[in-house]
């Protein structure tokens, strides 16, 4: 399929080289260094930095969002430290998973609940009866740690989170 | 040195790994650390930045801005609220304009962000602000007959660019607090790599993989335990380590995982009870055995 060349310039690249920020993933030459480090590529063979790069570059963003892949980065910032040309694949994929959010896909279902607890009530999770070995329940009150507070001015906090990360959660 | 620090403690440690933070109230003050409470303190924002990279900023600016009318060092147990909030203290002095925009949204809530807070992650508590030495001079029950594996985990060593409490190309840290108290420890190949949790959410099954991975490299290095200072490496090699078993259908997959605070409380003369060892899921009674806890 030949790549129309309007790909090249569209807005979701132009906005993938702002999210990334310091980086850059323009000077990528492909010598493949991530993958070989990658963590998720050793359990996920079809996960391979280089190539998120390289289809970015291209401009197969609806590609990259629609097949999921993105998901499956294990953010160790292995490919991070090992790039030889600061691109930084790993933030590459997080613009990436950036933008599948704003287009509406959702994050895998438990990123969906973090995102719903954080604005109800600051924390990704709310505080869990814990089991031991010994199958016994246990609590923070148990252990006497002291009770979680609310966020710092609570309503403000979840108007402002539920803008920035309602969409993705699982409301 | 002032001691005395802000306590931020994140959301995987009080809601689910108390462990942690059990250990670091019991231990730290016994080193000479005053711990403040946090008052409003929220999540970093780092579990969510695949979501808004802004948001996550935001988050983190807000921890930071709050701290500031304490006045006080923040102390982060959590790798990943570590390297949050110090990845948002690199990015917003280097970006302006970013930095305007956030603050204009927590001027909104009274709250000014002079970007200056001094975070420290609990291996450079220990490792630096206490020190070695006097961590050693503590020490009554030495760790003796015992061969520790160190696991600082990614986001103490990563990314490189912003200020780490470990060295990527070689993390000593936790490998000298492991000698102070009498230990043995050793390198082992990928030492300084992933657990795989936040693979979790996408693919459970092999991020057990990864940590499994690590439990057998452990295993074949003749380790008795591994020490680590990250909630998420503890949920995967401990929480999980009995799914890590069945699922490779290998019943050696066993290994006493601990955090460092309780290594530290065991061989300063702390009770496994006052450390919450008793909530740790892997079979740390191997060790307080060889220890004579």
């Amino acid at each position: 399929m030949p790549i129309a060349i309007e790909v090249l310039t569209s807005k979701h690249l132009l906005r993938i080289r702002e999210i990334v920020g310091f980086q850059h993933p323009e000077y990528c030459y492909q010598c493949a260094k991530c993958t070989s480090g990658c963590t998720s590529a050793k359990v996920i063979s079809e996960y391979k930095p280089h190539l998120i790069v390289a289809l970015t570059k291209l401009g197969y963003i609806d590609e990259l969002i629609k097949s999921g892949i993105i998901w499956a980065c294990s953010e160790c910032w292995k490919c991070s430290e090992f790039c030889p040309q600061e691109v930084s694949p790993v933030e590459v994929v997080l613009a990436l998973k950036n933008i599948a959010c704003m287009l509406g896909v959702k994050p895998p279902k438990a990123i969906q609940e973090m995102a719903k607890n954080v604005i109800e009530t600051g924390y990704i999770q709310n505080p869990m009866n814990i089991t031991t070995k010994d199958f016994e329940l246990i609590s923070r009150e148990d252990l006497n740690l002291p009770q979680l507070k609310e966020p710092y001015k609570p309503d403000k906090w979840k108007e402002k989170l539920k803008l920035l990360i309602g969409g993705a959660s699982n409301e | 040195m002032n001691k005395k620090f802000l306590l931020y403690l994140g959301c995987t440690i009080p809601t689910k790994q108390y462990a942690y933070e059990v250990s670091a109230r019991a231990v730290l003050p016994k080193l000479g650390v005053e711990l403040v409470e946090f008052e409003g303190a929220t999540c970093c924002g780092f579990p969510l930045k695949g979501i808004n990279k802004n948001a996550w900023i935001y988050m983190s600016a807000r921890i930071l801005a709050l701290a500031e009318q304490y006045g006080l060092p923040v102390l982060a147990l959590c790798n990943g609220c570590d390297v949050s909030l110090r990845e948002t203290i690199f990015i917003l002095n280097k970006h302006p304009g970013l930095k305007d925009e956030i603050s204009k949204m927590l001027e909104e809530e009274e709250l000014e962000l002079k970007n200056n807070t001094r975070v420290v992650h609990t291996i450079e508590l220990l490792h630096d602000t206490i020190g070695v030495k006097k961590i050693k001079s503590l020490v009554v029950k030495p760790l003796t007959t015992l061969k520790i594996a160190s696991y600082p985990g990614c986001h103490a060593i990563r990314p490189t660019e912003i200020p780490r409490p470990e060295n990527a190309k070689n993390p000593v840290k936790i490998d000298n607090i492991i000698k102070a108290l009498g230990g043995e420890t050793e390198d082992y190949p990928d030492k300084s790599g992933c657990c795989g949790a936040t693979m979790l959410p996408y693919d459970a099954e092999n991020a057990i993989r990864i940590s499994a991975g690590k439990i057998r490299t452990l295993k074949d290095y003749g380790f008795d335990a591994v020490v680590t200072s990250c909630p998420y490496c503890m949920e995967m090699l401990d929480a999980k380590q009995e799914i890590a078993k069945s699922l490779l259908e290998d019943e050696e997959l066993s290994i006493p995982v601990l955090y460092l605070t309780q290594l530290v409380g065991l061989a300063i003369g702390l009770k496994p009870g006052e450390l919450g060892l008793d909530l740790n899921m892997s079979p740390v009674e191997d060790i307080l055995e060889k220890i004579e806890v």
